[in-house]
């Protein structure tokens, strides 16, 4: 199976990059208030106007940017924030293992770019669209017109974040942090697939939560997955 | 616009280490080809990964969240994402106005 776009058949790159976009367009509106509440949070903790948009653009990953502002100091402690976001990121180590598949046939640069911005959303939204194409492939347009969207968002509403100070908070109390679950629970409504992932799904709920409230720290994602791979490969081995 | 040179490295650093954790999913399963039992894991991790970046609204323990989260998984069952989005704020919002 060529993974290569041959114009008879696939539409085309600009049509995917299009569709990407609409896609993404309701997600981009929720982390406009997100972006602009790390900009002011950034500014508080004594980071500069430039070095805003430098973290939120070379460190394309929310979570580990809210705790890395929380832990700045000045100067920054390096070897906590760096250690920090690794451990609130390794769960993109898993999510990287279900894209392999999808991404091996290409040049090597474009796969190395395309991780690059394989945060949470682009990741789930990439993937569950590659799981609905009937030809199971990773449509590379689609994937940037996401990223485009998510990414150029993300930089620019923390950058203003920096200088529009807290007026957002209200925003997001008044439930508008509700919209990035939204979005994962419509995507697992296409990830569903009856009893098979019912208990997996169930065992990471629980796991994660337990964590979330026992553990300090970013650990709760990690040990939900890997509670529910668990419980998925051995219902998996009894088949 | 000034830039502090340990601000600097801290951003190069934790952006280093984002992109380890990026491509090391790729780089432990690239070339390999997986069993059709690893292959079915790889088809139900991705939804455990969602759930369980989900959890802490549940975990809060705040009754407004819990709720909301749940009018919000109902909607998602039924409806599109952008009415499954709007449900879920205007709920969520009200809950936590009156709760």
């Amino acid at each position: 199976m060529t993974q290569h776009n041959s114009p008879s058949i696939s539409p085309s790159h600009a049509y995917e990059f299009l569709r990407g976009v609409r896609t993404a367009l309701p997600l981009t509106l929720a982390f406009i208030p997100f972006g602009l509440l790390l900009g002011s949070r950034a500014i508080q903790q004594g980071l500069t106007h430039l070095e805003i948009p430098l973290l939120t653009g070379l460190n394309f990953a929310g979570g580990s940017e809210f705790a890395a502002v929380d832990l700045w100091t000045l100067p920054p402690n390096i070897l906590l924030l760096a250690s920090t976001t690794f451990l609130i990121n390794s769960r993109h180590i898993l999510m990287g293992t279900t894209l392999t598949s999808y991404l091996q046939n290409r040049p090597r640069w474009q796969i190395f770019s395309l991780l690059f911005f394989m945060c949470d959303e682009v990741w789930a939204l990439s993937l569950a669209d590659t799981q609905k194409n009937p030809s199971k492939t990773l449509s590379i347009g689609f994937y940037s017109g996401v990223t485009m969207c998510l990414y150029s968002c993300w930089v620019i509403t923390t950058f203003v974040g920096g200088f529009t100070g807290s007026i957002v908070h209200n925003l997001i109390r008044y439930g508008v942090d509700m919209a990035i679950p939204a979005v994962f629970l419509v995507l697992l409504r296409g990830m569903w697939m009856g009893r098979r992932t019912a208990l997996p799904w169930i065992s990471s709920l629980i796991a994660a939560s337990l964590t979330y409230h026992f553990l300090p720290g970013a650990w709760y994602v990690l040990v939900g997955t890997i509670t529910g791979g668990i419980n998925a490969w051995i219902m998996i081995h009894k088949k | 616009m000034t830039l502090h040179l340990q601000a600097l490295i801290a951003i190069l650093l934790m952006a280093l280490m984002t992109y380890l954790t990026r491509i090391g999913g790729f780089l432990l399963l690239r070339g390999r080809t997986l069993s059709p039992r690893a292959t079915a894991l790889m088809e139900i991790l991705p939804g455990c990964v969602l759930v369980s970046i989900i959890a802490p609204v549940l975990a809060s323990g705040e009754p407004a969240n819990i709720i909301g989260l749940g009018i919000t998984a109902l909607a998602a069952t039924r409806l599109s994402l952008i009415p499954t989005m709007l449900l879920g704020i205007a709920a969520t919002g009200v809950l936590r106005t009156f709760l």
